[in-house]
């Protein structure tokens, strides 16, 4: 069995293209504003990727959150699809992407969860949430406000999320249209900010590109060092299947629901 | 940018064309009750599936459970009903779907399934005090476990946030890839994503890869068999008539499943047609059935008779109704694990008689084998897992059902004319008729007795192989069979013509004659890229090389008037 999961590995990692492998880790934008300090793989990931004593397809949540136009959807799609296009329709609901990278020789997939910045999805935006181990806020940096309103945008998720310890990540976005002047001075207040909602910071720019393709190796990065640590830190009992076997017996129990005296409503 | 707008307009919506969502769904509906209209359809999703006024009232009914037993609190079951819609044609998608997954999954065009979700709770907040509204999921895929599990997904989702959360799925939906057996498929809903596989027709290996893929106790990653029943929970009641049973379904007998909610009859509908598996089930069958549907006269009709239907039905009425309907089964209120029913000769008394129980006074042509019912209910004692009984259960079931065909698909192959008669310059011949008395013939060499002689199976096989002739099971399995056959003739033929000299056959011959030679090979290659005759690509190739060799040697003006044609 170890064999043939280790040859499914392998298959999975030779479709994972050159700019998605991933052999340094990504350290943050700014050292000095983010709450994540670590700057390269753990002892123990180098030591189980090298062994091969991964068995499970590593893969994390990430929710793009942030208010109507910020550009969560570009952000996506520059880096899955490489292209930019300043005229996006809105996101109805939210739309789903999953991206494969190649870590240290093992793959690990990352599912993208764009959601939508308007106010009457936001009812559904919880389900949505649930599980998501980070948390992208994005604001544009042409748009103040959208940066205030981070704050509402995190509590929602994070009551959701709760049970998880999820990365958060603040992403100004619209970099190319800022001067480097304007930009310096607003940054104060954006760090500031960041610290406040305990989140690393970031620039970006869809449209140019800039920073992006960090920004998303940054987050692989952390998010599959910290699944290793998590699977062989605790010592969980592996067994194959468990959820289906457990998601099935959920669905007996609805499907065995007993009727119970119908009140007639005529 | 300028997607500022709060509202999504209207024309950012026609650009979706919902082409990947109509391979998985065809809607999802909304029943609600309605204080002055009873069962109403208050919502279809997504919204420009248009449904017709039967339609709508046969879902609205088949939505709701039928009787007065109850059902409180969250119940699902499975439907299905006839796809009137005048479109029957299907997607390309579907087509090649259907020709890879194995037959148990295949659509069939006229029948849509329903998967409902229906929840009926106290609401003080209403006129009546009752909150009672369905979600059904529609499609014409039967996967009974999938779409049973994301409509216990997405309906209480809906219940708790309304209308825009089935909108915002609708577009996940639509970004899933289409349905390819042989494939694993990460079908992205509402934060979570659902891992399922669908198996090709001719691979009968677990579905190994779906497990090795994901991390166990990830919550958002759901794992899911695209189709799972579990017979052994499903038909312990009845086990010692599993044989009996069997014997009614592969003879496409009327049998009518009476029970107290539609989750009950609808499983063990489901349950019934299975039996005979690999052998396709195809009569009619309605897992759940209620005393509105469209062809509720024509199933009860006295004057022709109980039609080859399988029905589960809730509404006490039906006991009355289909009282002439010669086998039913009643299941208990209480499907507990020592419930054993009785066979009992006589109809179920009329209302008043609750008692469960198999009723029928068929005769079986076959003994049942004690040892594997002996077996499987020691299973219950040892409390062996409910998947391995119904393995067991399973495979002795295909067994029994192999054994009962192998012996008609011998005899179909012997019907194939001999090479010798095939002959390039004629028409392709047909398989030889098949006639029962030379079937009969070839049973004691090689009937079903010589593969279950390990079983306690024995008894008058011509009687039951009789009976099955003049099932619908029967003839779809012989229509499939006769026309396998025809075309591998056409295809030999076709096969001889290309290798056959016909520059020497045209010797001497009247123009008459060879016109309406090229005439007909023109017609042989057109039908062979119409229909599914298996011919390669080379002896296409050959056949048009012998047509230019007719051509060849005919005047100019002719050639001119064929070539152009």
């Amino acid at each position: 069995m170890p064999q043939v999961r280790s040859n499914v590995m392998k298959m999975l990692n030779d479709e994972v293209p050159e700019d998605r492998k991933i052999t340094t880790f990504q350290g943050p934008y700014k050292m000095e504003c983010t709450p994540y300090q670590q700057l390269d793989f753990t002892e123990m990931t180098y030591r189980k990727c090298s062994e091969e004593k991964i068995n499970w397809l590593k893969l994390s949540k990430m929710i793009i959150i942030g208010d109507v136009s910020v550009g969560k959807t570009s952000i996506v799609n520059r880096f899955c699809r490489k292209i930019f296009d300043s005229n996006y329709k809105s996101t109805i609901g939210v739309d789903f992407e999953v991206e494969k990278f190649c870590i240290l020789d093992v793959p690990f997939c990352l599912q993208i969860w764009d959601t939508a910045g308007q106010e009457r999805f936001k009812s559904i935006a919880q389900s949505y949430y649930r599980g998501a181990q980070v948390i992208l806020l994005a604001f544009d940096f042409t748009n103040i406000k959208s940066l205030c309103n981070c704050r509402t945008w995190l509590n929602e998720a994070l009551g959701v999320s709760s049970s998880l310890c999820p990365f958060i990540f603040l992403v100004g976005t619209k970099l190319d249209l800022m001067s480097k002047t304007i930009r310096q001075n607003m940054e104060k207040n954006i760090m500031k900010a960041a610290q406040q909602l305990n989140a690393e910071y970031w620039a970006i720019s869809s449209k140019t590109g800039k920073n992006i393709d960090k920004l998303f190796c940054r987050i692989a990065s952390l998010c599959f060092d910290n699944s290793i640590r998590n699977e062989f830190q605790v010592k969980k009992q592996i067994i194959i299947g468990t959820n289906l076997l457990s998601s099935n017996e959920n669905a007996n129990q609805n499907f065995v629901r007993k009727c119970e005296g119908f009140k007639c409503s005529k | 940018m300028t997607d500022g707008a709060n509202n999504v307009n209207e024309n950012e919506l026609k650009e979706t064309t919902w082409d990947g969502f109509h391979n998985w769904l065809y809607c999802i509906c909304v029943v609600t009750f309605d204080l002055e209209l009873g069962q109403a359809l208050e919502s279809v999703f997504p919204r420009h599936v248009a449904l017709s006024k039967q339609q709508i009232s046969n879902i609205c009914y088949l939505a709701f459970p039928d009787s007065n037993s109850g059902c409180m609190g969250d119940t699902t079951f499975i439907i299905r009903l006839q796809n009137s819609q005048g479109n029957k044609n299907l997607k390309e998608e579907h087509n090649s779907y259907n020709s890879k997954c194995p037959t148990s999954l295949q659509i069939d065009s006229s029948y849509l399934w329903g998967y409902v979700y229906f929840r009926q709770v106290k609401d003080v907040t209403l006129p009546r005090g009752y909150f009672q509204k369905s979600v059904v999921i529609l499609s014409l895929l039967p996967f009974n476990n999938l779409f049973s599990k994301i409509c216990s997904y997405i309906a209480p989702e809906y219940f708790e946030n309304g209308e825009v959360s089935l909108e915002a799925l609708c577009y996940n939906i639509e970004q899933w890839p289409p349905p390819v057996p042989g494939t694993t498929l990460n079908l992205p809903l509402l934060g979570s994503v659902f891992q399922t596989y669908i198996p090709l027709s001719n691979n009968h290996t677990s579905n190994s890869t779906l497990a090795l893929l994901s991390e166990p106790g990830d919550n958002n990653q759901i794992l899911t068999h695209v189709e799972d029943l579990n017979l052994f929970e499903i038909l312990q009641p009845v086990l010692s008539h599993i044989h009996l049973l069997w014997e009614l379904v592969i003879v496409s007998e009327p049998i009518v499943v009476m029970a107290s909610s539609p989750t009950y009859c609808s499983s063990m509908v489901l349950a019934l047609t299975r039996l005979i598996s690999p052998l396709q089930y195809c009569g009619d069958y309605r897992p759940y059935f209620t005393i509105h549907d469209s062809e509720f006269k024509q199933f009860t009709s006295k004057v022709h008779g109980p039609p080859p239907v399988i029905l589960g039905v809730t509404n006490p009425f039906f006991a009355k109704t289909l009282h002439h309907w010669p086998h039913t089964i009643r299941l208990s209120d209480d499907l507990g694990q020592s419930q054993r029913y009785k066979l009992k000769k006589t109809a179920p008394t009329k209302m008043v008689d609750n008692t469960p129980g198999v009723f029928t006074a068929y005769k079986p042509f076959l003994q049942k084998d004690k040892n594997i019912i002996k077996k499987i209910i020691s299973g219950v004692n040892s409390k062996r897992p409910f998947e391995a009984q119904s393995a067991l259960l399973r495979r002795h079931l295909l067994e029994l059902t192999q054994s009962f065909m192998i012996p008609l698909e011998r005899y179909i192959a012997s019907l194939m004319p001999l090479q010798k008669s095939i002959s390039p310059f004629k028409a392709a011949p047909t398989p030889q008729p098949f006639n029962p008395d030379n079937f009969f013939a070839t049973l004691e060499a090689a009937g079903p007795q010589l593969t279950l002689n390990n079983t306690g199976i024995k008894g008058d096989w011509v009687g039951l192989y009789r009976k099955f002739f003049r099932s619908p099971n029967f003839k779809a399995w012989f229509n499939t069979r006769y026309t396998e056959l025809t075309l591998k003739l056409q295809a030999l033929q076709l096969e001889a013509l290309s290798t056959a000299d016909l520059k020497d056959w045209v010797q001497g011959r009247p123009e008459v004659e060879v016109v309406d030679m090229v005439l007909k090979i023109k017609n042989k290659i057109h039908k062979c890229n119409e229909h599914d005759i298996p011919v390669n690509e080379r002896i296409k190739e050959q056949l048009n090389l012998r047509l230019s060799d007719i051509i060849s040697s005919l005047p100019d003006d002719l050639k001119n008037i064929l070539q152009v044609s």
